[in-house]
């Protein structure tokens, strides 16, 4: 796997130049949701551009943002614009399932079910409608290490950032 | 193939820039830093006619001692050929740094190449977040290329027999050179299957609980079940964040004296890691959400008046105390009277 602790690292990093685009441009007051809000955009941008748009979700990730008028994003926004035609282009070529048999056998129900949790997990993942099977779970993979680390360093920022406040004597 | 061209030029100037005469001042490095390449390759190639050189085959020979490989390449041939060896790199990089020259940082940043491990140059200090940035960069840009390779061999892989598995007849296009007989495709679709389940059994290793269960149904709802609290997880994180700060500026500037140095290695998580509650159980959302605003709420008393230890603790037993999740709050509670 990777190393976690460059990964942490560059994710902070990446983060907090975020942030810090984000307290330039607006110096007005925001109010608490906005504030939420732009932590957790920065947050996702800055786990998805450590993978470097390897993946597909860290591509969807900042396509979306992109998408949503939102100004940290700038400079990927063509290879956003590519990988989303590319995404659209994968979903037309898979013609969709038809289920001809109707009769209830155990294989039909436990396939069935299968089918609803990836249904499930494909619209947790982002970007994930269109993914293939057999990259889905390598992708829920990496975003889950990902996920992990983002949590860890969010943590730490956290507690860091409160015990600034309230510092111990 | 440019890349290794590039590395193998840039170790080439590297080498001539350090080769240079060394009896002179450090002035005279820099001076023959700046000089084209094809100078100081000049210089290499004939010692003898350089006026220095004389001094030069014993001052490289002393400084080189420690790396015999680098040396037997110098005095063996007249061309310079570089391979663009990672190891050579790593060990020029840190004779490099290892000689302490000030004009010699930004060459080394330059380069692209893995940071030394065991440097403790101070004055390379400045140096080490450009390397350490561009040798994470690159450790990175080499699992890329290699999860890129492995990637599009697997989705060429997926779209040449995934229809195979849904519709009733196989329409499989194949990729160039391979048969379309039933028995390579059936190997192909159990080749792929094959790795499904293995990373199946990868994902039921990382996430936690899943290893008793037995079916593909249940697995993945424990997965669906671990992203979905992974989620909400950030979201309480920067809700959090949000609610810690007035201002989305951070004062990070007193956290991380040197962006530089390894974070979770310094002091302050060690005084701050048994302030971290561990798992946030997946079932204390509720509360987990009514958390933050209790804490705003007792912060500002704090900040009003200067308090003791006690004043500090009771506001802060009573929140934990609210807190019914059992798991995460003694051990907490334990944990920061020991800290005072």
């Amino acid at each position: 796997m990777r190393n976690q602790r460059s990964v942490k690292q560059e994710f902070l990093r990446k983060w907090i130049t975020g942030l810090r685009r984000y307290s330039c441009d607006e110096k007005k007051n925001m109010s608490f949701l906005e504030r939420k809000k732009a932590i957790k955009l920065s947050a996702d941008i800055a786990m998805a551009s450590t993978r470097d748009k390897t993946t597909r979700w860290s591509q969807a990730l900042i396509a979306n943002a992109s998408s949503s008028g939102d100004t940290l994003t700038g400079s990927s926004k063509n290879n956003s614009s590519r990988s989303r035609k590319k995404m659209l282009m994968m979903r037309r070529r898979r013609p969709k399932v038809k289920s001809a048999k109707k009769e209830m056998s155990a294989s039909c129900i436990a396939k069935r079910l299968v089918e609803k949790r990836t249904r499930k997990l494909k619209n947790l993942l982002p970007g994930g409608e269109s993914i293939d099977e057999g990259c889905l779970v390598e992708e829920t993979l990496d975003y889950i290490e990902s996920l992990r680390a983002q949590i860890e360093v969010m943590r730490y920022l956290v507690t860091a950032s409160q015990l600034i406040i309230n510092p111990y004597p | 193939m440019e890349h290794a061209a590039l590395d193998s030029i840039q170790f080439n100037e590297q080498i001539q820039g350090l080769m240079a005469p060394a009896p002179e001042s450090t002035n005279s490095f820099t001076a023959l830093l700046e000089l084209p390449p094809p100078q100081a390759v000049k210089l290499l190639h004939s010692p003898d006619k350089a006026p220095t050189g004389s001094e030069k085959p014993p001052c490289h020979a002393s400084i080189l001692k420690p790396y015999p490989s680098i040396m037997s390449i110098i005095d063996g041939t007249r061309k310079l050929t570089f391979p663009s060896n990672t190891a050579l790199i790593e060990r020029a990089a840190r004779f490099s740094v290892f000689a302490g020259e000030g004009p010699l940082a930004p060459p080394v940043a330059e380069v692209k190449n893995e940071p030394p491990e065991t440097d403790s140059n101070p004055s390379s200090t400045q140096c080490d977040p450009a390397v350490e940035n561009k040798g994470a960069k690159r450790k990175e840009r080499e699992k890329k290329v290699k999860a890129r390779s492995k990637k599009s061999k697997s989705v060429a892989a997926a779209e040449s027999s995934g229809d195979g598995e849904k519709l009733p007849y196989v329409h499989v296009r194949v990729r160039r050179g391979q048969a379309t007989d039933s028995h390579s495709l059936a190997e192909r679709v159990n080749a792929r299957r094959e790795k499904i389940n293995a990373r199946m059994k990868l994902l039921q290793e990382l996430v936690p609980g899943c290893n008793k269960i037995s079916g593909t149904a249940l697995v993945l709802d424990e997965i669906i079940n671990h992203v979905q609290s992974l989620q909400r997880q950030v979201e309480f994180l920067s809700m959090k964040l949000a609610a810690v700060n007035p201002r989305i500026h951070f004062n990070l500037d007193s956290i991380m004296p040197n962006e530089g140095a390894s974070l979770m290695d310094s002091s302050i998580p060690n005084m701050v890691s048994p302030l971290m509650w561990p798992e946030i159980p997946n079932n204390g959302n509720r509360e987990q959400y009514q958390q933050p605003w209790q804490f705003d709420a007792f912060q500002q008393p704090v900040w009003g008046r200067e308090e003791e230890n006690t004043n500090f603790m009771t506001p802060e037993n009573s929140m934990l105390s609210y807190d019914s999740s059992a798991n995460s709050v003694p051990l907490q509670s334990n944990q920061l009277k020991m800290e005072l």
